[in-house]
Parts: C-alpha cells; sequence; structure tokens
C-alpha cells in the first residue's frame, strides 16, 4: 500500500481559500435575517460570563484561578464545552465591545463563520484528492445549498462546528496515511472536536477500526512490525480490561469517588499514555506505514482528553465528577415533542426510519438523489463487490472511500437509535451530512464523466468547463432556490420530495422549533405594539428577548409577559405540541383572531394575537 | 446523470411553481366578501387542509372557523350549516381522504365557487344538533361544589370569572386543547383522592340526546403515572348515573357517551373524581341536544 501525499496542489489550495472566504462572507451577509435560536442566546449569555473571567484573567490573576471562582465563572451552561463559546467571547470583545464593528449578535456569530466555511474547504480538498477536482467542487457547493444547514451555519451554536471538525478530523487522519506529521493534526483535530461537542466522543469508534484494518494491512509480512501494531492494541485491551476489574470492584459509583489525583486510575491513564507514546515511538523506528496507520488514533487518545481537561478551567479542579455529570446528561437528554408524520412523538422508541426520511424530506430533490445515489454505489460495492458475479461491475471500495461511506453513515445511525433523542431536526447529523455531500460529488462526476465519454463534443466544449459548468448549474439551482427561500427560517424548511413546507405541514411534520421565526412578526409589532406594551413572545425565552432588544430588532419600551394572562400582545409559535397554548390566548383575549402573522407559503408559523 | 437532471428539473419547476397554487390575499378578501353576505348565525367554516389557517385573519366575526389535525372528521355538531373553505392546489392534499371523512350527512347547496386558489362550498350538515344546554356556556349558572364521601359539599363560589373551589380549582367555560382539537368546555380538575367536584345545572329542558364529554387537557393526558379520571352523570346525590365515563392514564382526546332520551329533569350534575390529582387537567361537556332538525337552506 503504497500511496503518495494526498497534499493538494496549489490550485486547489487557491480554490479552497476562494470557498473559504466566499462562504465566511456570504453567511456574514446574510446572518441579520436569522433571528436567535434558544440556544443560541444562552450561548450568548455564557459567552459573556467567559469573557468577564477573561478579563479577570488579567486583572486579578490569584483570584482567576481558584476553584470557587472557576465554578462561579463557569457554571452557566456547564452541558457543552468551551471552545467554540471562548471563541464567541473573545470576537464579541474584539469586534462588539472594543472595535464596535459589529452588532453584538454578529460579534459572537464572527467565529461560527469562520468555522462552518472550513466545510467547503475540507470537502474540496478532500474530494477533489479522492474522486478529482468535479467531485470535490460539488460537494463543497452543494452542503450549503441545503436550507437547513445554510441556516445552522450563521448560529452560534456548536452543531455546525461539530461538523467541521469531525470532517477536520477524519480528513486529517486520512491525510496521515500518507503525510508527515498529520497524526499529530488529527490527534489536535480531535481535542478540538472533544472540546465543541459531544458528538466527538464517537469518531474514535468510526476511524479505530479503519486503523487497525490498515495497520494489519501494511504490516503483513513485517513480524516487528506486526509486533509493535498488537502491542498497541493490547495496551488499550488491557487498559479497558483494568478499568472494568475497577469498575466491577468498587462500582461505579465507588470508582468515580476513588478517582482523585492519587489514584490507580490515574497512574493506569498516565500509563496508558506513556505506554502508547513509547509502542508509537519503536513502530516508527520500525516501519513508518504501520505508524502512520496506528499514530492517529494514539494522538487522538493522548490529545483528545488531554485537551478537552486543559481548555475547559470549569473541570481543573473537579474533572472525575464533572466529566460524569457531563456524560450521563448528554446520555439521559430530556425528550422533547416531536411531530413527525401526523404524530407527537413524546418519548422513545422513535420510528427506525426517522432520520432517513426527515433527511430525505428536508433536503432539495436534487441533493436528496445525488446523496442517496453516492450512499448507495458505495454500499452496493461494499456488500456486493466480494462476490466473483458483481466484481466487474461493482468494485469493492477503497480503504478512503470506504472511510467517506462509514462516516456517511455514523452519526446518521447513532441517531437512528430508537432510544436516542429525535427533536432537533437534521442538525444532529450534520457530520454524516458532509460526507454524503462527498458521495454525492462522486456520482455527479462520474456522471459527468460518463457523459463525456458518450457525447465527446460537449466533453470537450469550453476546454472541458462547459459540461461540468452546465451540470452543476443545473444540479444546483433548485437548491439554491429553496435554500434562499427560507434562509430566515431554516428549521421550517421542507425539500420538493416533502412538497415544500405547505406539503410538509399536510405530512404531519414538525412546523418549526427554537424559536428564531419570531423575527417574521418583530417588524409588525415594533409599529403596532402600544407604548410600554407587555409582550408575550411565547417559545423566545427571557435571554432572546432581551437580544432581539440590544440588537435594535425589538422596541426597548416593550416588557416582556409571563402568559397569555399578563399579556397585552402575544406572538404564539405554532407547534403541536403548544396547540394548548394558542388556545389560552383565545380565552385570555377573548378573541379567536389573530390580527397579524408570519405564513411561509400558506403555513402558519408565528400568529399575533392583540388583546382587544 | 439523467437521473440526477430529472430531480433537478422536477425541483426547479415545483421551486418555480409553488407560489403560483397558493391563496392571495386579495383572493381571501373575495372569501370573506361572500361571506358577510351569505353566512347566518351558526355556520362553520371548515378549512382544508386542516391547517391552512391564514383564513382566520380575513374571515368575518363571529363565524366559527374550524381546523385542526382531522378536523375533517369533526361532526360539527352545533353549525347547521358549514362552509368548506379548501385550497385544492396546494401540494399533498389528501382530496379523497378528506372527502370521505366529511361528506357522510353532508349535502352540498350550492357548487363549488373559486376564488384565485382557494374554493368555497355550502354544505347542509346532516349531523347537526340542536343544543337546548350546554354546562359550559351556561357555567355561571351552574352550581359547583365539592362533594366529600360522606355526602357534605364544600361550595366553588363564581367569583365574576370562575367558580372558585378550596384547595384552588377554578370550574369555568375555557378553550381547551384535547388532541389537538379545541374545545369549548368546562374545566372540572378533580381534587384527588375520593372526593367528587360536582357542577350542578337546574332546569335542564327534556332532549332527544344527552351528550356527556370529558377528556385530558393537552400534555396532561400522555403521562402513565397517574390514576383514572372518572366522571359521571346523575340527578342528584342517590339517583342511579345517567353516564358514566372512564378516562384512564395515557388515553388522550375527548371520550364520549350518549344517552338518548335524555329524560326531563329539573337538576343534572356532572361530576370528576380521580385518585390522584397529578395530570388530571378535566375538561367535561354536558350537552342537550334536539332532534335532527332541518337546518338547511
Amino acid at each position: 500500500v503504497k500511496e503518495t501525499s494526498r497534499a493538494p496542489e496549489p490550485l486547489d489550495k487557491k480554490v479552497a481559500l476562494a470557498l473559504f472566504v466566499l462562504t465566511f462572507l456570504f453567511l456574514w451577509a446574510t446572518e441579520k435575517a436569522i433571528g436567535f435560536t434558544r440556544d443560541e442566546s444562552v450561548y450568548f449569555a455564557a459567552s459573556d460570563a467567559i469573557a468577564r473571567w477573561l478579563r479577570l484573567v488579567f486583572q486579578a490573576p490569584s483570584q482567576a484561578f481558584t476553584d470557587a471562582t472557576l465554578t462561579q465563572a463557569f457554571d452557566f451552561n456547564h452541558e457543552h464545552p468551551l471552545l467554540m463559546k471562548t471563541l464567541f467571547a473573545l470576537s464579541s470583545m474584539l469586534f462588539g465591545d472594543t472595535l464596535h464593528l459589529l452588532r453584538p449578535a454578529a460579534a459572537y456569530r464572527f467565529p461560527a463563520f469562520a468555522v462552518a466555511a472550513l466545510i467547503p474547504v475540507l470537502l474540496y480538498l478532500f474530494g477533489a484528492k479522492l474522486y478529482g477536482r468535479t467531485a470535490g467542487l460539488f460537494a463543497a457547493l452543494c452542503f450549503f445549498l441545503a436550507p437547513r444547514h445554510f441556516f445552522n451555519a450563521h448560529l452560534a451554536c456548536f452543531d455546525v462546528p461539530i461538523a467541521s471538525f469531525w470532517l477536520l478530523t477524519v480528513y486529517t487522519f486520512w491525510r496521515a496515511q500518507t503525510d508527515r506529521l498529520y497524526w499529530l493534526w488529527c490527534g489536535l483535530s480531535f481535542g478540538v472536536a472533544m472540546a465543541t461537542k459531544h458528538n466527538a466522543l464517537f469518531i474514535p469508534f468510526v476511524l479505530g477500526p479503519f486503523a487497525l484494518y490498515r495497520a494489519a494491512l501494511v504490516s503483513e509480512g513485517k513480524p516487528e512490525a506486526r509486533r509493535w501494531s498488537l502491542g498497541f492494541v493490547g495496551l488499550y485491551v488491557a487498559a479497558a480490561l483494568l478499568f472494568a476489574v475497577l469498575v466491577g470492584s468498587w462500582g461505579l459509583d465507588g470508582f468515580l469517588q476513588r478517582f482523585i489525583f492519587q489514584s490507580p486510575q490515574t497512574l493506569l491513564i498516565l500509563a496508558l499514555f506513556g505506554s502508547t507514546a513509547y509502542v508509537l515511538w519503536r513502530l516508527h523506528a520500525v516501519d513508518e506505514a504501520s505508524f502512520r496507520a496506528l499514530a492517529p488514533i494514539g494522538a487522538m487518545g493522548i490529545l483528545g482528553p488531554s485537551i478537552f481537561y486543559l481548555h475547559w478551567p470549569y473541570m481543573w479542579f473537579h474533572p472525575v465528577d464533572r466529566t460524569a455529570w457531563y456524560l450521563n446528561f448528554h446520555a439521559t437528554h430530556v425528550h422533547y415533542a416531536w411531530f413527525y408524520l401526523g404524530t407527537l412523538l413524546r418519548k422513545p422508541p422513535f420510528p427506525l426510519e426517522y432520520v432517513f426520511v426527515k433527511t430525505a424530506l428536508t433536503l432539495p430533490l436534487s441533493l436528496v438523489v445525488a446523496m442517496a445515489a453516492g450512499l448507495f454505489w458505495n454500499l452496493a460495492r461494499a456488500l456486493l463487490g466480494g462476490l466473483k458475479a458483481f466484481r466487474a461491475a461493482l468494485p469493492l471500495p477503497s480503504w478512503s472511500e470506504t472511510l467517506v461511506g462509514a462516516n456517511a453513515l455514523a452519526s446518521i445511525l447513532i441517531i437512528s437509535h430508537p432510544e436516542v433523542p429525535h427533536f432537533g431536526g437534521v442538525k444532529h447529523w450534520l457530520p454524516s451530512m458532509c460526507f454524503l455531500a462527498l458521495l454525492a460529488g462522486e456520482r455527479v462526476a462520474k456522471g459527468i464523466q460518463a457523459f463525456a465519454g458518450w457525447r465527446p463534443k460537449f466533453g470537450q466544449a469550453g476546454r472541458g468547463f462547459a459540461l461540468p459548468a452546465f451540470v452543476f448549474v443545473v444540479l444546483l439551482t433548485p437548491a439554491a432556490l429553496l435554500t434562499w427561500h427560507t434562509r430566515a427560517y431554516g428549521t421550517s424548511s421542507y425539500g420538493e420530495l416533502a412538497g415544500g413546507v405547505p406539503g410538509a405541514a399536510s405530512l404531519g411534520m414538525q412546523r418549526q422549533f427554537w424559536s428564531n421565526n419570531v423575527t417574521g412578526v418583530l417588524p409588525y409589532i415594533n409599529e403596532h405594539a402600544p407604548a410600554g406594551a407587555r409582550l408575550w413572545l411565547h417559545e423566545v425565552n427571557g435571554l432572546s428577548f432581551r437580544d432581539y432588544q440590544r440588537n435594535g430588532m425589538l422596541r426597548q419600551d416593550l416588557r416582556p409577559a409571563g402568559g397569555p394572562g399578563d399579556a397585552d400582545l402575544a406572538a404564539y409559535q405554532y407547534h403541536q405540541e403548544f396547540r394548548e397554548q394558542e388556545l389560552n390566548l383565545w380565552q385570555a383575549f377573548g378573541t379567536q383572531k389573530p390580527v397579524y402573522g408570519l405564513y411561509i407559503d400558506e403555513t402558519p408559523q408565528v400568529m399575533v394575537y392583540q388583546r382587544p | 446523470l439523467s437521473l440526477l437532471v430529472a430531480a433537478a428539473v422536477v425541483g426547479l419547476v415545483f421551486q418555480l411553481t409553488l407560489p403560483s397554487r397558493l391563496a392571495t390575499d386579495d383572493d381571501y378578501h373575495q372569501v370573506a366578501q361572500v361571506l358577510a353576505r351569505e353566512a347566518r348565525t351558526g355556520d362553520g367554516v371548515l378549512l382544508f387542509p386542516w391547517w391552512t389557517e391564514r383564513a382566520r385573519l380575513f374571515l368575518p366575526d363571529g363565524l366559527q372557523v374550524v381546523g385542526y389535525l382531522h378536523s375533517e372528521t369533526d361532526d360539527l355538531v352545533e353549525h347547521p350549516r358549514v362552509w368548506v373553505l379548501s385550497q385544492p392546489h396546494l401540494p399533498r392534499n389528501d382530496t379523497s381522504g378528506f372527502e370521505k371523512a366529511f361528506l357522510p350527512g353532508r349535502q352540498a347547496l350550492g357548487p363549488r365557487r373559486d376564488f384565485g386558489n382557494l374554493s368555497l362550498t355550502l354544505y347542509e350538515n346532516g349531523r347537526y344538533r340542536p343544543e337546548l344546554v350546554s354546562v359550559a356556556r351556561a357555567s355561571a349558572k351552574a352550581h359547583v361544589y365539592l362533594e366529600h364521601p360522606d355526602g357534605s359539599r364544600q361550595d366553588c363560589p363564581w367569583d365574576g370569572a370562575a367558580h372558585a373551589c378550596p384547595g384552588g380549582a377554578r370550574v369555568a367555560g375555557e378553550w381547551h386543547e384535547l388532541f389537538y382539537r379545541p374545545h369549548f368546555c368546562l374545566t372540572l380538575h378533580p381534587p384527588g383522592g375520593p372526593t367528587r367536584l360536582v357542577a350542578e345545572l337546574d332546569n335542564v329542558p327534556a332532549a332527544e340526546t344527552l351528550l356527556v364529554e370529558g377528556g385530558i387537557i393537552w400534555e396532561h393526558a400522555p403521562p402513565l403515572d397517574t390514576t383514572a379520571l372518572e366522571l359521571g352523570v346523575d340527578q342528584g346525590p342517590g339517583t342511579a348515573e345517567l353516564a358514566h365515563l372512564e378516562v384512564p392514564p395515557g388515553v388522550e382526546g375527548m371520550q364520549s357517551r350518549r344517552v338518548s332520551p335524555s329524560p326531563a329533569s329539573k337538576t343534572l350534575r356532572i361530576w370528576t373524581q380521580s385518585d390522584r390529582d397529578k395530570d388530571r387537567d378535566a375538561c367535561v361537556e354536558l350537552r342537550a341536544l334536539g332532534p335532527r332538525a332541518g337546518g338547511g337552506a
């Protein structure tokens, strides 16, 4: 398995840079229309707390690093790690508070645009090298021409960042097989992913088998390399067994209580880190290819937890109990009600096919077909390529192609588990969507190639650019139209397969979530609300209410009401599970007639009621 | 490639034609004018598809607009005539499903009239029954009290908006959602334990049918970690029950019983009881309905 470097060509670097700049600028240019999601305002507030602590570091360093100060500073929203929130805080301090270049919301969101803009870059670099430039470019362009992806890319949240860093980790893992030092970048990327969102915890389970398979492949006929490779595996197996013995002996609670700095657990972790480094060092001396196969996993094993711990001051004095709480919070996450094909899903077990159906109904049709074609082509080759009868037509996918296919399915299959929370639309499996975009790109490129072979005249037109450009325009125009149409209301968007937003309403799909659609009625409220009126914005939480006011989107004199009973004006957001609250408004206001509303393609989203 | 291009063309055609399939404000204004001119007191407007509630912005005051998940199956018992306001050109419309549920017992009183992408058809509602009395609408006149197992009572006096009971329960006719359907019903949350919460109406006229309905409001219905809601209708302490309903934990929606014919009674009582009050937010209705009458054009 002798492969050449996967480093991009100079032209590819230029294209990648152009993609980054264009994506960043486009997200920045369109962010103002995007309302503040419920979570986003929480992250704004958490970023403010981090900013206060960062100032304290410079103003009173002796005070800033005490257990009490760290707990106070980082207790708010400690269910998510700090990396992105710290970037939001730094950006807000620089571009908002200091330079006054951006409105407050844009200042928080600035780093999110940059991290999101990595996705087209990585898709292009990955795809161009693996499948060719046409495929890479299609993957890069199509990812943000999906309305919900485009919408989420604007938010100071973690769903798009974790997709970026998942993709980055896989890309560096792939590059590490052929390029020097990429094992280290892979470890660092994984650490960054760990510091972004808990989805990262699944990455080693996806990449691990690929590393082991490759190590087995490249160490064949090299006894010493094989021995050290097996030693590497043995280390982790032994560590897992020893941890299991400790948990078995003490019980989980006893294990956690005894997990202090000077404890067998700490010793075991340090021994594992040290042994990993030693084995990899020896492996490097024996066989470069085997080292490259396993070093990324070793680096992930050491750097992932280390970066996770070091980047999060909240963990510094209480690493064990607070990490345990963090993991438990996500393992036992509450289930929010979710409307799906006419049924309100409240608790597990959830429908097994949900993720596939939701993906198919929300993506533009041209992308659904391209992604599905790519995925099925990959699956068919993997499943049937080993059979003699199919080998010619369906050659087995390469290690790299299988890596892409596995990552395309990983997040989707994890969320598909009937016990895993199913709220939130497609944002929870965005990492898979990156790889599906790559698979779509591969199919499109192959299609263009086949057509050009069939009709060489078309294939050669315009120095070979005309046909791909034409196909790109044809495939991406409907996606671009749909994305632009629902750009401000991404959580409401549905593709052609659903029949658009109205078709999805008839199918009984979740009409919206996260409260940001309220921006559609704020201009009316600003114009018509009586001075000093008490306003109930239903799903909009108190932090978002404040954010709309401090960003100049809601009049300062309006006061938040607690519910229909004390409101003069109310904006009800249609959710199937909240219908009672609209009837509470009918009751309190004595009318069933809204005075205004946001209706996307006729579908009721936000209705404004006014007390007569 | 041809498959991908075909999908893109389908997508493009859909995107470009969707705006022409939607109702405009002008369409709604035209419909509103017709209804202002031709609708009668007691008429209802049924929306198809059920979610097309933008109509509420435009339709004349006083007309009951009905649109909720599966509202095509609603008997609309209080409306002698029903105007169906539909948008037949919307994607994924199940017109045949709508007609299958709606048409039995109904007869069109005129041709369908189109206003842009809106269609309006008037139907005689064969499922209409004149309402002689409703405990929800007459809640201010009801006598409401807690009735203990030993027969003693604690009154819930009317405070101008609701009957205020010891322990905090408030009893009044209100709009509430039961399994996505809006109901104007009497809130009758039992206090928990053997005590009943009772609403008593006097001078109830004889009727062809007594319709008894009860259920648990909103998200309080699905939880299973509570006890059943018991609901009964009788003519006073010690009398035989005319109807009894049990709403077990987890059961959503309004449950109903019909008593035919309804006895002429000076007094009718409806009561609720539940061993635990957790998530037993009950809403009930007791209606005396007259015989099926013309009610049409």
